[in-house]
């Protein structure tokens, strides 16, 4: 099979630019990852943009294609990806694939989203789905896989709360994250109650940001770059929806990671930085799970021994994570690239991880009948 | 009169008494829906109705605290019902007088009654498992 080079990579602070339009978001980063990747935009041949609510939010749609314009790139194929959470890696799937199949050589691809908005109230999967019509919304999804955890588990508030506490003192160390003053598993566990067990402070905030990376078939990288970060996995997966899900795992994680690890010829024992989809506390405590860091049931324990922190045996979210760093949905994937780049090439400042050579990037999206209807992984090496 | 009121979607369940959901099974392949599919997804055959259990056992659930949606009661809980009989797990709200009742593998009944509002902003009907009094037995 082809092989696959991350050249270039760039994302914008995190956080409310309530000024700033969605095309400048995506394109600033765009124009960024560009200029990192040392091509020039009519080099390159296929171009994807992820976003997930700018049709509902603002009607706008074709997006992709105004970004890349004024990141000088035009003519070329570009397509739209939204798929949730997951739209930025699925996009870069579809970047990986393309060139993989031998069909392009050179694809960009950009991530934004603008979810500041007044009274956007609490975000719904769908107004016929019926588990919307009956109240399900996502935070209750996720406080009742909490819930189970901790009766299956023995998994305690005050571990789910050690995630947030460990995930904003990461973001003091990354400039771009919006929320960097220290936290206390107190003031976690004291935040305004949403949905027992979780608090303000236990849920990833709304954010607007961008992100890009670009792709090169691998044997041409070094044309442009003496640092290219090779793509060892790219795993999409859907659920399964046999309407008896186990809501204490993430299914997907485990059928996605072993695809992936076998595709990388690695395991999770070879792995020196995770980012992975922290939407609520309790999601990143079944992601260790998930990704093997640890047994299923034992992430609550995984998180107080430290071993997740920067300066632990796998630190898990050094950017802060959503929690910290922000969730612009359609940007999240691929900031969690442009992280692994910056990790990988030893570019990551005061939150580096020394000697970081593998990395790996979980995301998740949306539910049906109690799981999850996207699931990626990418794994990169140095 | 909660007779008037239109359920929260159509064809989901029955207002009774006694109140059943509309569920599918699938005769090639033994399973059960619920919603009702389109045809069977394993085996794209066609489905026959079937009404759900009526009693099943509460496998988790959680409570929204903060504005609910659909004008629904603050606070209110939700959640996942397994229905033991059906060999299927369905999401439900549950009755929002009893959340203290609540508790993992509690036996739970099924009703439907005036809750909240559709999206037309119309009061409506849902379905709702409520905690069985006595405990888990
Ligand atoms: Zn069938």
């Amino acid at each position: 099979m082809r092989q696959v080079d991350i050249i270039g990579a760039d994302m914008t602070a995190f956080g409310p630019q309530i000024e700033t339009p969605l095309v400048e978001l995506g394109a600033r980063a765009a124009i960024g990852a560009i200029k990192n990747a040392g091509i020039k935009p009519s080099q390159i041949n296929i171009g994807f943009f992820a976003n997930m609510q700018a049709g509902n939010i603002t009607g706008e749609f074709t997006v992709g294609q105004n970004i890349l314009w004024e990141a000088g790139v035009n003519r070329i194929p570009v397509f739209n990806v939204e798929n949730a959470c997951t739209s930025g890696a699925s996009a870069f799937n579809l970047a990986w694939t393309s060139i993989i199949s031998g069909m392009y050589d050179v694809a960009i691809v950009v991530g934004a989203e603008k979810l500041v908005v007044p009274n956007l109230g609490l975000l719904q999967a769908g107004a016929t789905e019926l588990n919307v019509l009956e109240g399900g919304v996502v935070i209750t999804n996720f406080a009742s896989r909490a819930n189970l955890h901790m009766d299956t588990f023995g998994t305690t508030k005050e571990q789910l709360a050690m995630v947030a506490v460990k995930n904003r003192q990461h973001a003091g160390m990354n400039p771009l994250a919006q929320f960097r003053k220290p936290i206390t598993v107190e003031e976690v566990l004291n935040a305004p109650m949403m949905a027992d067990p979780l608090t303000k402070l236990s849920c990833c905030p709304n954010a607007d940001g961008g992100a890009a990376v670009v792709l090169c078939a691998a044997e041409l990288s070094n044309r442009f770059t003496s640092k290219p970060i090779h793509v060892k996995a790219s795993v999409l997966v859907s659920g399964i929806y046999d309407q008896l899900p186990d809501l204490f795992k993430f299914e997907e994680d485990l059928r996605a990671g072993s695809m992936a690890y076998e595709m990388a010829g690695l395991g999770p024992e070879d792995l020196h930085v995770v980012e992975c989809h922290d939407a609520f506390t309790i999601c990143e405590i079944m992601h260790y799970e998930g990704l093997g860091l640890c047994p299923v049931g034992e992430g609550g324990r995984l998180v107080e021994s430290g071993a997740t922190s920067l300066g632990g045996k796998i630190p898990v979210n050094p950017t802060g994570g959503l929690l910290s760093k922000g969730h612009p949905l359609g940007a999240t994937a691929v900031a969690q690239i442009v992280e692994g780049v910056r990790q990988l090439r030893g570019e990551a400042g005061d939150r580096q991880v020394e000697g970081a050579k593998v990395y790996l990037a979980e995301c998740m999206g949306a539910e049906k009948f109690g799981d999850a209807k996207t699931c990626t992984i990418i794994i990169l090496q140095n | 009169m909660t007779s008037e009121l239109k359920p929260v979607k159509e064809g989901i369940f029955e207002v009774g008494p006694p109140p059943r959901l509309r569920g599918a099974i699938c005769p090639e392949c033994n399973q059960k829906f619920f919603p009702r599919p389109m045809v069977c997804p394993h085996c794209l055959g066609e489905l026959q109705d079937v009404y759900l259990s009526t009693e099943g056992k509460v496998y988790t659930y959680a409570i929204l605290r903060v504005k609910p949606p659909y004008k629904l009661p603050r606070p209110y809980a939700v959640g996942w019902v397994h229905l033991e009989a059906d060999g299927i797990k369905i999401h439900t709200l549950f009755d929002p007088e009893k959340l203290s009742d609540l508790d993992f593998g509690r036996q739970v009944t099924l009703r439907v009654g005036a809750i909240g509002v559709d999206n037309n902003g119309d009061s409506c009907l849902r379905y709702y498992f409520t905690p069985q009094v006595g405990g888990e037995q």
